[in-house]
C-alpha cells in the first residue's frame, strides 16, 4: 500500500492491542472519575467514559469479525447509553430540586 | 417468546389508558394483561424454538423461569395502590407500564442466546427500575435511592460491557454456544488471556444486579428508599432474572472453564451469606432487614449455580419461587402495618410497629409469620424445601469443594432465624394499642392465595418439582 | 474487511484534531494580544451596559427546555438504527424481493412504534409551550 503521508511513514499495520490499550486507558479513566469525583453529573460523564471504551474495543475487535456483530453490538450501546443518561438526567433533576445540590456527599438523607 | 412481544404492546397500550377519565380499570387491566402474557408463554410448552437468527431461545427452562416472574408481577400488581396520597400528581399507567416493559427485559436475560440480547435486556431492566424507585417524587429518600441505583447500577453496566467487549474480543462472537464451543474446544493457541478477564468483568456485572457482597452496598439504602411495593419488585424479578441469566451464561458458554469460576463463585458465596446475614440482625427497620435478608438469599442460589450440578436448575426455580411468594407477603403486609402510624410522614417500618398484630388482624399476623418461617427455611414450608434442594446440589458437587460453604450456609440459616422470628415475636407475644386495619378483598385474597402457596409446597414441593 | 490499517490512515484524522485545537487555540490568542487593553472600574464590571448588575447569570429557567433537550436525544439517537438498515437494504433486493419487503415492513413497524412514543408525548402535553 502506497503511504501518501511522509509524515507518518510507517508501514506496518496498526497492531490491535493499540487500540486495546487505549480503549483500557479510557474505562480505567472513567473508573476513576466514578470512584474520585462527588459531582452527580461528574460521575455520569465518567460511566459514559467506562461505554464508551468498551466501545471502541467492540468496534476494534469487529475488525477481524467478517459479520461486524461488534459494530452492531456498537450501535445498540451508543442507543442504551443515550437512554439511560436521558433518564439519569431526570433523576439528577429531580435531586437537585430536593437538595439544592447534586453533591453525592451531601445527598445523603438516609443515614440521618 | 409471544410473551415478550405481547408485554411491550400491553405496555404501550397500558400508557394510553392513562388518558382516559377514570383510573379504575387500569388495576384489572395490568392484571388482565399480565395474564394473558401468562397463558401466551404456556403456548411454547414442550417445544424448542430458536428466534430471530440466534438471538433467543425458548425451552422448558425459559417457560418456567418466565413463570415465575410473571406471577410475582402479577401478586405485586395486585397489592399495588394509588402510588401515593396525591391524586394529581401520581402517574399510575405510567408505572404499571414501566413495570410491564422491566418485565420484557427480565423475560429476555431468561432466554437469550446472544450476549447483545443480554445486555438490551439487562438495560431495560435496570433503567426501568431506576425510574420506579425514584416513582414518590416528594420523597426524599426515594429520590436518594434513585440517584444512588442509577448511579451504582450504570457504573456495573460499564464494567459488564467491557467485560463482553473482551470475550468477544477472544472468541469473536456473541452467541453463547460460539463461545461455549471455543472455551470448550479448546482452540490450538490456547485460550486467550482476554477471556478470563472478560468473564471476571462479567461476573461482576451480573452479582452486582443481583446484590451479592461484596458488590450489595447499594442494595440496603436503595431497597429502603424506594416505595416499598417496588422494593418487593425489585426483590424478587430482578433476583429470579438476574440468576436465570447467571445459570444460563455459565453453564452455556463457560462450562470448559469451570476450574476459574466455581472458586470466585464460591468465594462470593461464603461472603454473601456472611455480609446479608450478620448485617440483618443490627438492623431496627423491617424494610432494611429485608434488604439484607434479600442479599443473605442472593448467597443461597449462589451455592446451586457454584455447585452446577444436573439440578442445579430446579433448585434455582425451586428457590426462586419459595423466595418470590414469600417476600411479596412480607412486603405486603408491611405496607400495610407500617402506613397505619406514619412518623413524620413516613411509613413506620420499626419492629415495634408489628407489636399486637396478631390481635388485631390475625389473617396479616399468620400470613407475615408463615412467610418469615419460610424465608428462615423451617420444615412444612416452600423456604425449607428451596434451601433443601440448595444443598443437597452442593452435597452432589462433593464436599471437598462445597464442604466449607455447606458449613457457612447452615450456620447462617440459624442466625436467619433469629431476625426472622423478631418479626413474629413482636406480632404475636408483644402488646400493641393500635386499631385494626382495613383491608381490601383482592388485597385478602392474595394474602390468603400466597400463605396458601407457601403452605402447600411446603406440603407437597413434588407437585411443582414435576414440572422442573 | 480491510483489516489492515496504517498508521498513515488516520493521518486526516490527527489533521482535524490539530486544525480544531489549532483554531481554538490560535483564536484565542489573537483576540488577547491585538485588541488594545483598558482598565477601569467600569469596564472590568460585568453585564456593563448602564444597568447596575443584578443577581448571577445561573437564573432558574424553565424544566419544558430541559424535557425537549432530553426528547430531542432521545429520538435523535434512534435514527442510529436506520444506517445500518440503509446501507445493506439494496443488497437484500437484489437478493431477493420477499425478505427485502419483509425487512422494509420491519422498518415501518419500528418508526410506527417511535410515533406512537411521539404521539404519547404530545397527549401528555409536553410540547405545549402555553400552559
Amino acid at each position: 500500500m502506497p503511504v501518501f503521508y511522509p509524515l507518518l511513514a510507517v508501514n506496518s499495520a496498526i497492531p490491535l492491542s493499540y487500540f486495546v490499550l487505549a480503549s483500557a486507558a479510557l474505562f480505567s479513566i472513567g473508573l476513576g472519575v466514578v470512584v474520585v469525583k462527588r459531582n452527580a453529573i461528574v460521575v455520569l460523564m465518567g460511566v459514559e467514559l467506562m461505554l464508551n471504551a468498551a466501545n471502541l474495543n467492540l468496534v476494534a475487535f469487529s475488525r477481524y469479525d467478517p459479520d461486524l456483530k461488534g459494530q452492531m453490538f456498537g450501535l445498540f450501546v451508543i442507543v442504551v447509553a443515550a437512554a439511560e443518561a436521558v433518564v439519569a438526567l431526570a433523576i439528577v433533576l429531580l435531586v437537585y430540586r430536593r437538595f439544592q445540590t447534586v453533591d453525592l456527599d451531601e445527598v445523603n438523607e438516609m443515614k440521618r | 417468546m409471544l410473551s415478550i412481544i405481547s408485554l411491550s404492546l400491553f405496555g404501550i397500550l397500558n400508557l394510553f389508558l392513562g388518558f382516559l377519565k377514570s383510573r379504575r380499570v387500569l388495576l384489572p387491566a395490568t392484571l388482565l394483561f399480565i395474564a394473558l402474557a401468562f397463558a401466551a408463554n404456556l403456548l411454547d410448552w414442550n417445544h424448542q424454538y430458536v428466534y430471530f437468527r440466534d438471538m433467543l431461545r425458548t425451552n422448558n427452562l425459559f417457560i418456567n423461569f418466565s413463570s415465575i416472574i410473571l406471577l410475582t408481577t402479577f401478586l405485586t400488581v395486585a397489592i399495588s395502590r394509588s402510588f401515593g396520597t396525591d391524586e394529581e400528581h401520581t402517574h399510575p399507567a405510567e408505572y404499571y407500564a414501566i413495570m410491564l416493559f422491566s418485565v420484557v427485559g427480565a423475560l429476555m436475560m431468561v432466554g437469550f442466546e446472544n450476549l447483545i440480547m443480554l445486555f438490551i435486556g439487562l438495560e431495560i431492566l435496570s433503567v426501568s427500575l431506576y425510574v420506579l424507585t425514584g416513582s414518590d417524587k416528594r420523597s426524599l429518600r426515594s429520590n436518594e435511592a434513585a440517584l444512588k441505583y442509577f448511579l451504582m447500577g450504570s457504573f456495573a453496566t460499564g464494567i459488564f460491557l467491557f467485560g463482553i467487549a473482551l470475550v468477544y474480543g477472544a472468541t469473536g462472537s456473541f452467541n453463547l454456544s460460539a463461545i461455549g464451543s471455543y472455551v470448550s474446544g479448546g482452540p490450538t493457541t490456547g485460550i486467550s488471556p482476554l477471556l478470563y478477564v472478560g468473564l471476571l468483568f462479567i461476573l461482576a456485572g451480573m452479582l452486582f444486579k443481583v446484590s451479592a457482597a461484596p458488590f450489595h452496598f447499594w442494595t440496603p439504602d436503595v431497597y429502603d428508599g424506594a416505595p416499598t411495593l417496588f422494593t418487593a419488585f425489585m426483590s424478587t424479578v430482578v433476583k429470579t432474572a438476574g440468576f436465570a441469566a447467571l445459570y444460563r451464561l455459565l453453564t452455556v458458554s463457560f462450562t470448559g472453564v469451570y476450574g476459574l469460576w466455581w472458586q470466585v463463585l464460591t468465594g462470593v458465596t461464603v461472603l454473601t451469606l456472611l455480609v446479608g446475614n450478620i448485617t440483618a440482625v443490627y438492623q431496627s427497620s423491617v424494610k432494611r432487614m429485608l434488604a439484607y435478608s434479600s442479599v443473605s438469599h442472593a448467597g443461597y442460589l449462589l451455592i446451586a449455580v457454584a455447585a452446577k450440578t444436573p439440578q442445579s436448575p430446579s433448585a434455582i426455580l425451586f428457590y426462586s419461587l419459595a423466595y418470590s411468594i414469600a417476600t411479596i407477603t412480607g412486603f405486603a403486609v408491611l405496607i400495610l402495618v407500617a402506613e397505619q402510624k406514619p412518623i413524620e410522614g413516613r411509613p413506620d417500618e420499626r419492629y415495634e410497629a408489628f407489636n399486637g398484630l396478631a390481635k388485631r388482624n390475625p389473617l396479616l399476623a399468620f400470613s407475615l409469620a408463615v412467610s418469615m418461617v419460610s424465608l428462615a427455611g423451617i420444615p412444612l414450608t416452600a423456604g425449607f424445601w428451596g434451601k433443601f434442594f440448595v444443598f443437597s446440589t452442593a452435597v452432589d458437587r462433593g464436599m471437598t469443594n462445597m464442604g466449607m460453604v455447606l458449613v457457612v450456609a447452615v450456620l447462617m440459616s440459624v442466625v436467619g432465624v433469629y431476625y426472622y422470628f423478631r418479626v413474629i415475636i413482636a406480632s404475636y407475644l408483644k402488646t400493641g394499642d393500635s386499631e385494626p386495619i382495613g383491608i381490601r378483598p383482592l388485597y385478602r385474597f392474595i394474602l390468603v392465595l400466597t400463605t396458601a402457596l407457601t403452605i402447600g409446597l411446603g406440603l407437597f414441593p413434588d407437585v411443582v418439582r414435576q414440572l422442573f | 474487511m480491510n483489516t489492515n490499517y496504517l498508521p498513515s490512515d488516520y493521518l486526516p484524522i490527527v489533521v482535524q484534531l490539530l486544525a480544531a485545537l489549532g483554531f481554538i487555540v490560535g483564536s484565542m490568542l489573537v483576540s488577547h494580544n491585538i485588541g488594545p487593553k483598558r482598565h477601569s472600574k467600569k469596564k472590568d464590571d460585568p453585564f456593563e451596559c448602564g444597568i447596575p448588575t443584578e443577581g448571577d447569570a445561573r437564573t432558574p429557567i424553565s424544566v419544558k427546555y430541559f424535557l425537549v433537550a432530553i426528547l430531542f436525544v432521545l429520538f435523535d439517537v434512534e435514527i442510529i438504527f436506520l444506517y445500518p438498515w440503509a446501507v445493506n437494504f439494496l443488497d437484500w433486493m437484489k437478493e431477493s424481493r420477499e425478505m427485502a419487503i419483509a425487512i422494509f415492513v420491519e422498518m415501518i413497524l419500528f418508526m410506527g412504534l417511535l410515533l406512537v412514543g411521539f404521539y404519547y408525548i404530545i397527549r401528555k402535553g409536553v410540547l405545549n409551550w402555553n400552559q
